[in-house]
């Protein structure tokens, strides 16, 4: 399963690269009414890299991935996703969803379909897999987070931490290039917290490119290669972890750092 | 046995009383329908105009197809619909599944009889029979689709349609037998509701979408039509259909009367189904549409796989209401349209010279009622079940 899902991450030796970019934003700025959420932003995320963002709400980090795909328009600057711009166009949009998956903070499953459905709409109705093909995949995806047994049974069915992990096989089953998780742990109950983490690790291992909004900052520390620390719609300083959170330099950074630590 | 008396019926001595005046109430309205049923009506007036009231002018030769109709769709309703476990629940014992059986139909079975007894024709013994036989068969066919594997193996597509086959070709046949102008009773009331309820059903659907949709004129024409239909009296527009349908229609066309009912009751339907709908889809959350957008789905998929599905389960229960209430409103037909449907003939009968001006409208009306009433049961309980089947209210 590995190997579809990311072809080359084998050939990965050492450190990762961030050489060529598949993200790419360029002075993007977003308004709600008269409130603004993204300023500016300049960023780039590298093939295989882990990027996990990170600051007091508000600060527009999830406004910053949910733009990455679109959910959101961006008033200014550009974004590029796997070299494609997202315009008005819906083909690029679309285009873009097909390369990029996403984790809610509310799991967001279709609670009519079965957790195979789930896992399976994706490729049957969007890149035209066949129907034995499609769950043959999806059963794959499932034990891959390990919940191979549930296949069957309704999202309502599972508790929040198994709904989650089939929220996470859902956006690997479009073969994703790019995975965007929107505080993937924010709703769970504490002792779920771990089974979730767990497979986003793996996926980190894996080579799996990823922008990860979160609140856990243990978890931040052990797989980015990069922190971004946001705050009022702007990236205020960007490190590696160590960086970051053992020697802050903006004194927003170290007043958040001081206040969640 | 006797702690359940005192817990649920004379826990204290106000509810003793109200057990008491309320086991009064029921006792008193049971004796006066059953005085009334065996003793003062006269239903010779049925007995002679069954046949009229039930299906009008259609062709007594042509009747052996109709009976066939209902026979074949009872079996055909049995196998594709009938039993089948709801959603989570286990599979239920013998006994279990008799009780069930008799809350189910126990109702229906004691009114057929009833009918029967009313109509007093003994020929309409061995159809009762027929209809029960074919429900049970229906049943036992799809018990051994699930258990025996040569027939499991069969392709869902295949099974349905050699299901479908027959009762579908017998309405082919009922309809080609006689002109729809010559159909009456409540078989007229019947056809127009079934064909309204499928014509609608779509309409409806499409009207809910273009009302949400992100195109100003879409959303203005179908807004305007679902305020406008639904301003309107349905007896009004039922009158006007006899007119202002022409102004629409080229003029070489003459839609017969059940013609222009369907088509009102269909519109008429949609307007309110479409509100319904548009509910439904409201209280869907957006993070379901933002989901599904992230995994690349176009707007139509969204909308057909997502969506719609959860919406138009949400709401079961108001669409049966909708389609009960379309149901009972075909006896406006008659009054509106001359259209020869079970109330108009209630009436016309009791001027025949045998029952002229001897109040025997109370007779034909209880039986008008317990037809209407029957169907509508027949209705509220299937939906009660299909949402139980479906998981309604598990999440």
């Amino acid at each position: 399963m590995s190997e579809s899902v990311n072809a080359d991450a084998t050939q990965m030796s050492g450190g990762r690269t961030d050489s060529d970019a598949i993200v790419v934003l360029e002075g993007v700025h977003k308004k709600f009414k008269d409130f603004s959420a993204l300023k500016g932003v300049d960023f780039k995320v590298g093939k295989r890299e882990v990027v996990v963002i990170i600051g007091p709400s508000g600060s527009g980090k999830s406004t910053l991935i949910r733009c990455v795909n679109r959910l959101e328009e961006h008033d200014k600057g550009r974004i590029i996703v796997d070299g494609i711009e997202l315009t008005l166009d819906i083909r690029n949009i679309e285009e873009v969803r097909k390369e990029t998956g996403m984790v809610f903070q509310s799991f967001n499953l279709f609670p009519h379909l079965t957790v195979l459905s789930n896992v399976a709409i994706g490729p049957r109705q969007v890149r035209k897999m066949s129907k034995a093909k499609s769950e043959e995949l999806a059963h794959e995806l499932l034990t891959r987070v390990k919940i191979p047994e549930q296949a069957e049974k309704f999202p309502a069915q599972l508790s929040g931490g198994q709904q989650q992990r089939v929220a996470i096989a859902r956006a690997l089953a479009m073969k994703p290039k790019v995975m965007l998780f929107d505080e993937p742990t924010s709703a769970l109950d504490p002792e779920m917290i771990n089974e979730v983490l767990d497979v986003i690790k793996e996926l980190a291992k894996d080579g799996m490119t990823m922008i990860v909004v979160t609140h856990e900052m243990g978890f931040a520390r052990e797989v980015a290669d990069r922190v971004v620390f946001m705050s009022d719609g702007e990236i205020v300083e960007v490190g590696t972890p160590s960086e970051l959170f053992d020697h802050p330099k903006d004194p927003r950074t170290q007043k958040f750092l001081s206040q969640i630590l | 046995m006797k702690t359940w008396l005192r817990r649920n019926l004379f826990r204290t001595w106000w509810d003793a009383l109200l057990t008491i005046v309320f086991s009064g109430v029921a006792l008193w309205a049971m004796w006066s329908v059953f005085r009334f049923v065996v003793f003062t009506g006269r239903w010779e007036i049925i007995d002679v105009n069954l046949r009229l009231l039930l299906v009008g002018r259609f062709p007594k030769e042509s009747l052996w197809v109709l009976y066939g109709v209902v026979i074949a769709t009872c079996f055909w309703g049995a196998a594709a619909l009938g039993g089948g476990k709801v959603a989570g629940a286990r599979e239920a014992s013998r006994s279990e599944q008799l009780f069930a059986a008799v809350r189910r139909f126990g109702l229906l079975v004691v009114v057929g009889l009833l009918l029967v007894v009313l109509a007093g024709v003994r020929e309409s013994m061995w159809f009762v029979v027929a209809v029960v036989g074919a429900i049970v068969l229906g049943l036992q066919v799809k018990k051994w689709r699930r258990s025996i594997a040569k027939l499991r193996q069969i392709p869902a597509v295949i099974w349905h349609v050699a299901l479908a086959i027959t009762p579908i070709t017998m309405m082919v046949l009922v309809i080609r037998s006689a002109d729809v102008q010559l159909w009456g009773g409540f078989l007229i009331n019947f056809y127009i509701a079934v064909l309204s309820i499928l014509l609608c059903f779509p309409l409806g659907v499409l009207l809910a979408l273009g009302r949400r949709s992100s195109l100003p004129m879409v959303r203005l024409v179908c807004a305007t039509y679902i305020e406008v239909v639904r301003g309107a009296p349905l007896f009004v527009l039922l009158l006007l259909s006899g007119v202002a349908l022409d102004f629409f229609l080229p003029p070489q066309i003459d839609p017969g009367p059940v013609f222009r009912s369907v088509t009102v009751f269909t519109m008429f339907t949609a307007a309110y189904l479409a509100e319904i709908i548009r509910g439904g889809l409201q209280s869907i959350p957006k993070g379901q549409t933002e989901a599904a957008r992230a995994l690349g789905l176009p707007t139509v998929k969204i909308i057909f796989l997502v969506t719609l599905p959860q919406a138009l389960r949400n709401v079961i229960p108001a669409q049966i209401g909708q389609f009960i209430s379309l149901f009972k409103d075909t006896t406006l037909a008659g009054a509106a349209l001359s259209i020869l449907e079970m109330l108009k003939i209630s009436e016309a009968i009791t001027k025949q010279d045998a029952f002229l001006g001897r109040g025997y409208i109370y007779e034909v009306l209880a039986f008008a009622g317990l037809l209407f009433w029957v169907g509508s049961y027949v209705m509220s309980k299937e939906s009660q079940r299909v949402e139980k089947k479906l998981g309604v209210g598990q999440r």
